[in-house]
């Protein structure tokens, strides 16, 4: 038995102190990402807190830098050809599931989140292991495989529901009509089912950008993303341009989700 | 696709590390009796296991305050939950290095500790078994808070007034009414955090190095520098057998949903 005396301390007492818990918890998560920002401005070389000096010198350092700036490239182009080809294959997937009866499909689900669940590092040598046994090798293209195995879990929970969602009604009316099977799918199917499609490729390109442990492994030397880049110089230099690097993963991120909800709800984001 | 490039990798993993060098090659035992045998690894697993259950167990307290607070006494919930889960969709990587600025030398916890007095001499926590521990914990807390969030919501809030009108306080209330009618969502959590952690590498390697080794941080090293590929596979394996594991646990508490429909991992 608790005594009466805490009973009623909590009772009185129980929602200030779990409110306050709740920000101050709250605020834990967001100090880190605070520091980030305020040390990229540091004049130091050494991350002393407090910093002594700011500057924008570490901005003009990644901007003027060659390799930090080609690694921005490569990831843009990895993750935009990735997430064209996970929205597709996301789309066709979740088309098959709404409309048509096949075996094995009560597995989709399972077979779907497998990649989300099992860890990262596990999925990264398996990886690195079939495209040797296969002969696909490590390069450019070894990555933006991986990086389609990544995003098309994440792109494929949130198009299945919106697809589930369409009236098929609508499909009915329009072939009354005599719009074929292609027409149908372009001009009804598409528009509705368009906000679903562009939130799972905002959430497969965040995805995608931010990747690292996928890549990790399957590249070669020469296929250096933004993640790739930043974790080199962390283990290897550690120069302040470091804090600059990640102040540009967090405006993409914010970026990106802040689009994602402006287009979709916050529930589908989280909740699914 | 996924087929091709997902599974068929891993069967082919689990088939390497039966092996006991690149087929064809004979088949063996031997790396997993190098696992059971070899002392190191035995530390490995041991210390990985040790920091599973620490970092699951903060997450829940956490976590679990937070989405009641959410749930029970808030009304901007979307908000809120816009402030949980941006932190966790920001980089992995960026998010450690924010903790190595806060952890090293001199960093935002030493200035903190001088400020207060609770310590004389910059010391730094970098590279200890706790800074591993606060940075998976800070990694995995955003996103164990969502399914403690919607089991919360899910709930039938007459069931606390009921026990309240028959005289219970809020404390026994909690331990003997919401607390196991969110048993499902605290499962759902649990293993959404304890799987990851317990396949890390980026962290133990950013924070830990190599004294603090985790089983995730030896896969790499198989694969990147002692090129021992099939013993490598048999450690990948033992991580999946875990995963297995957990799902089996998931599933037979009735909270196998909870894992399949929630969806993001780091």
């Amino acid at each position: 038995m608790i005594p009466n005396t805490i009973e009623r301390f909590v009772d009185r007492r129980g929602r200030t102190i779990g409110l306050g818990l709740m920000w101050v918890v709250i605020a834990l998560l967001w100090i880190p990402i605070g520091i980030v920002t305020l040390m990229s401005f540091a004049a130091d070389r050494a991350l002393a807190f407090p910093p002594d000096e700011l500057t924008l010198h570490w901005y003009r350092e990644f901007l003027q830098n060659d390799a930090a700036i080609d690694a921005v490239f490569t990831s843009l182009q990895v993750s935009v050809i990735a997430t064209l080809i996970t929205v597709v294959l996301a789309t066709i997937l979740s088309y098959a599931i709404a409309k048509y009866e096949f075996p094995g499909k009560g597995m989709i689900q399972l077979v779907v989140t497998l990649p989300i669940i099992v860890p990262l590092v596990v999925v990264g040598v398996a990886m690195v292991l079939f495209f040797g046994v296969i002969n696909v090798g490590t390069g450019f293209w070894s990555v933006v495989i991986a990086h389609v195995v990544r995003t098309i879990p994440f792109a494929a929970l949130i198009i299945i529901p919106t697809m589930l969602r369409f009236d098929e009604t609508l499909e009915e009316a329009a072939k009354d009509l005599g719009a074929d099977e292609l027409d149908v799918f372009v001009n009804v199917r598409l528009p509705n089912i368009l906000p679903g499609i562009v939130a799972g490729g905002l959430l497969a390109f965040t995805i995608s950008f931010n990747e690292f442990v996928y890549t990790y492994f399957v590249r070669d030397t020469r296929t250096e993303t933004l993640p790739i880049y930043l974790w080199n110089q962390i283990r290897f230099e550690a120069s302040p341009e470091v804090n600059v690097i990640s102040v540009v993963f967090l405006l993409v991120a914010i970026g990106m989700i802040l689009l994602a909800l402006a287009i979709t709800n916050v529930q589908r984001i989280t909740m699914r | 696709m996924l087929l091709l490039f997902f599974i068929l990798p891993l069967l082919y993993m689990v088939w390497l590390s039966f092996h006991d060098g690149m087929p064809p090659a004979s088949l063996t035992l031997e790396n997993y009796l190098n696992v059971v045998t070899t002392d190191l690894y035995l530390r490995v697993v041991w210390r990985t296991t040790v920091l599973t259950v620490q970092t699951t167990a903060l997450v829940v307290v956490l976590g679990y305050t937070l989405a009641y607070s959410m749930a029970r006494f808030s009304k901007r919930t979307t908000l809120l939950l816009l402030l949980v889960i941006l932190p966790f969709w920001t980089n992995y990587i960026v998010r450690m290095y924010a903790l190595i600025n806060i952890f090293s030398r001199d960093g935002l916890l030493d200035w903190m500790q001088l400020v207060t007095g609770l310590a004389q001499e910059p010391s730094g926590i970098m590279y200890t078994h706790t800074a591993v521990l606060l940075g998976l914990t800070y990694v995995w807390l955003p996103l164990a808070t969502l399914p403690f969030y919607a089991s919360l919501t899910n709930m039938d809030d007459n069931l606390i007034e009921a026990a309240k009108d028959l005289g219970a306080g809020p404390i026994e209330t909690f331990f003997t009414v919401t607390l196991p009618m969110t048993k499902n969502g605290v499962i759902g959590g649990i293993i959404l955090v304890a799987i990851p952690t317990f396949g890390a590498f980026v962290t133990p390697t950013l924070l830990g190095g190599t004294d603090q080794l985790m089983i995730g941080m030896v896969i790499e090293n198989q694969f990147t520098e002692a090129f021992n590929w099939p013993f490598g596979s048999a450690l990948s394996v033992i991580v999946s057998a875990f995963v297995v594991l957990m799902l089996l646990i998931a599933v037979k508490f009735g909270a196998g949903d909870v894992v399949t429909r929630r969806s993001d991992t780091q």
